[in-house]
């Protein structure tokens, strides 16, 4: 079945699998749209992988539908693959073969020119290691190799499961780069697994947070972000009497160390909630020393939705 | 991306023959039929009176289909099944845009062309180390017409009825991330192989069939030929199916 929803890249409706008696995905409705850079996010175990695996036709579902570039992926896996690039987990290197040739194995299977393996190295700037055996490459390069290969034949989606796994912070900052301007310069759309939250929270334009096997956050970042408030921490010279007071008159604060956390609704206009505390404290003979807003990180985006008990 | 055809077959063959370059596999390939070869040659040195080319070659076809065949075959199919295991590259190979069959019937092919080049080496090789030793020992130089074309066709046919073990082998190697089960059930076949030679049942063992070729007794070695070419079709048939269809899960 050919699903023609232009702007989404990735889709799936009521995704589900079981191992045995374990729910790995639970009922998962996804959407990544097309040209995003989507961070998949989730502890270990909590199905990033079986997700992911879904997806590329590894592994069939036990209900629900998964389109990718609009292609039903149970339907017509080699078509749907034709349009994914992956790096996985377990790159799947040859050892006994050297870089270009590991790239060169999967370009004749996939039925493309001898071009794309120097434009490929070039992209990710392996160029200069390709001739070395994979055996005696970093686990840096052999991540850099990895999204090369998944880069051949530019296809429109990728999927990166942990892509900065084994980099130097140089590596990092390099991938990080080259995902950013994808979207823009390929039109490419990424889908990128990873634990490391502050790497996605720079990258990512749209998250997915899994827990326990279902989706319990998705959306544009800026925009939950948006939704959950806004902070702000005041320095004063009295916390415990600067705190009771604003409890008193209904504001949501709470301690860090000689900090004051004051957490303002969505709703409410920042700028006058503040302005509206700071003027309450300083009535009350309280000293501030400093008001500096805090943007909401992914982080705590993260552990609210990914940990909600905790 | 523009949409490109499907990859042919023979594609995916030549990329399993690339995976092969400097691997153990091909190590093997040649090693065991130069241990033939040269275990013919001291075998020959330390005779009391010189032996027919005849017997020679066919002594060669021996060890070759009684032992060696289904030891290298164990070896040989667990080290191509292992290229794949050892870097854990299924997901990335059975995600790609093309049939799965592609990927394991290509092995397939890869494993018979090695041992046929395997057998193709030891008739090359068994012939040289008789002459060598002959002219090493010039008085136990080998008698009789040196008839090549029968002790090709033995080893032809022994290649033939060899392949229900390959393809028994192979699936259980390919099924199996581990070595073990492969080599447990190789090491067992050609232990009950070795130890019940003549057993009547022995000639339905698939470890048995290849050395049922010298059977004295026509018809036997007919029997078992087919029994290993029609059985390994089969087998080889059943395993891309099943293989094709089956699940991955690391």
């Amino acid at each position: 079945m050919l699903r023609t929803h232009p702007t989404l890249a990735i889709e799936t409706q009521g995704l589900t699998r079981r191992f045995g008696q374990q729910l790995a995905v639970d009922g998962i409705s996804m959407h990544v749209p097309a040209r995003s850079i989507y961070g998949f996010l989730g502890r270990n175990g909590a199905g990033k992988t079986t997700t992911i695996k879904l997806l590329l036709g590894l592994l069939q579902a036990d209900a629900g539908c998964a389109w990718v570039a609009g292609i039903d992926i149970a339907q017509h896996r080699q078509a749907a693959a034709r349009k994914i690039g992956a790096l996985l987990e377990a790159h799947g290197f040859y050892g006994n073969l050297s870089g270009r040739e590991n790239l060169d194995l999967c370009r004749r299977l996939l039925g493309l020119p001898t071009s794309e393996i120097d434009r490929v190295l070039d992209v990710t700037d392996m160029a200069a290691h390709a001739r070395k055996r994979v055996a005696d490459f970093s686990l840096g390069m052999r991540q850099r190799l990895g999204l090369a290969r998944a880069m051949l034949g530019a296809p429109p989606i990728l999927m990166l499961d942990e892509p900065t796994n084994g980099l130097d912070p140089d590596g990092i900052a390099d991938m990080r780069t080259l995902l950013r301007a994808l979207p823009e310069r390929a039109g490419t759309t990424v889908l990128v697994s990873s634990h490391l939250l502050g790497e996605v929270e720079q990258i990512a334009t749209h998250i997915g947070i899994l827990n326990q096997g279902r989706l319990v956050l998705e959306g544009a970042l800026a925009a939950l972000k948006a939704e959950v408030g806004h902070e702000v921490a005041l320095a004063v010279g009295d916390p415990e009497r600067a705190c009771a007071l604003a409890h008193a008159k209904g504001f949501a604060v709470s301690r860090d160390a000689d900090a004051l956390i004051a957490r303002f609704a969505a709703s409410e206009n920042p700028r006058d909630a503040t302005a509206a505390l700071t003027r309450l404290l300083c009535l009350e003979g309280v000293d501030i020393h400093a008001v500096t807003p805090r943007q909401h990180s992914l982080e705590a985006l993260y552990h609210r939705n990914a940990h909600p008990a905790q | 991306m523009t949409t490109l055809p499907t990859p042919a077959f023979t594609t995916a063959l030549a990329v399993e023959a690339c995976k092969l370059r400097r691997s153990l596999a091909l190590l093997l390939a040649g090693v065991a039929p130069l241990l033939i070869a040269v275990f013919v040659f001291f075998n020959l040195l330390q005779m009391r009176k010189p032996m027919p080319w005849t017997m020679a070659l066919q002594s060669a076809v021996g060890i070759w289909a009684f032992f060696m065949l289904p030891m290298s075959v164990t070896a040989l199919t667990a080290l191509i099944a292992h290229t794949e295991h050892g870097p854990r590259s299924w997901d990335y190979l059975r995600a790609l845009p093309l049939p799965r069959w592609h990927v394991y019937a290509a092995k397939v092919v890869c494993a018979l062309a090695i041992v046929a080049g395997m057998s193709l080496l030891l008739a090359l090789l068994a012939p040289l180390s008789v002459q060598l030793a002959g002219g090493w020992a010039p008085a136990l130089a080998a008698t009789g017409p040196r008839d090549i074309a029968p002790f090709l066709l033995l080893l032809g046919r022994v290649f033939v009825a060899a392949w229900l073990l390959i393809a028994m082998q192979l699936w259980v190697a390919l099924r199996h991330a581990s070595f073990v089960p492969a080599l447990a059930v190789g090491i067992g076949g050609t232990f009950f192989a070795v130890v019940a030679t003549s057993a009547k049942i022995g000639m339905l063992l698939p470890w048995q069939l290849p050395v049922n070729q010298l059977a004295s007794d026509p018809q036997r070695a007919q029997l078992t030929l087919l029994l290993g070419a029609l059985g390994g079709v089969t087998v080889f048939v059943l395993m891309l199916w099943r293989m094709g269809r089956r699940e991955v899960i690391n």
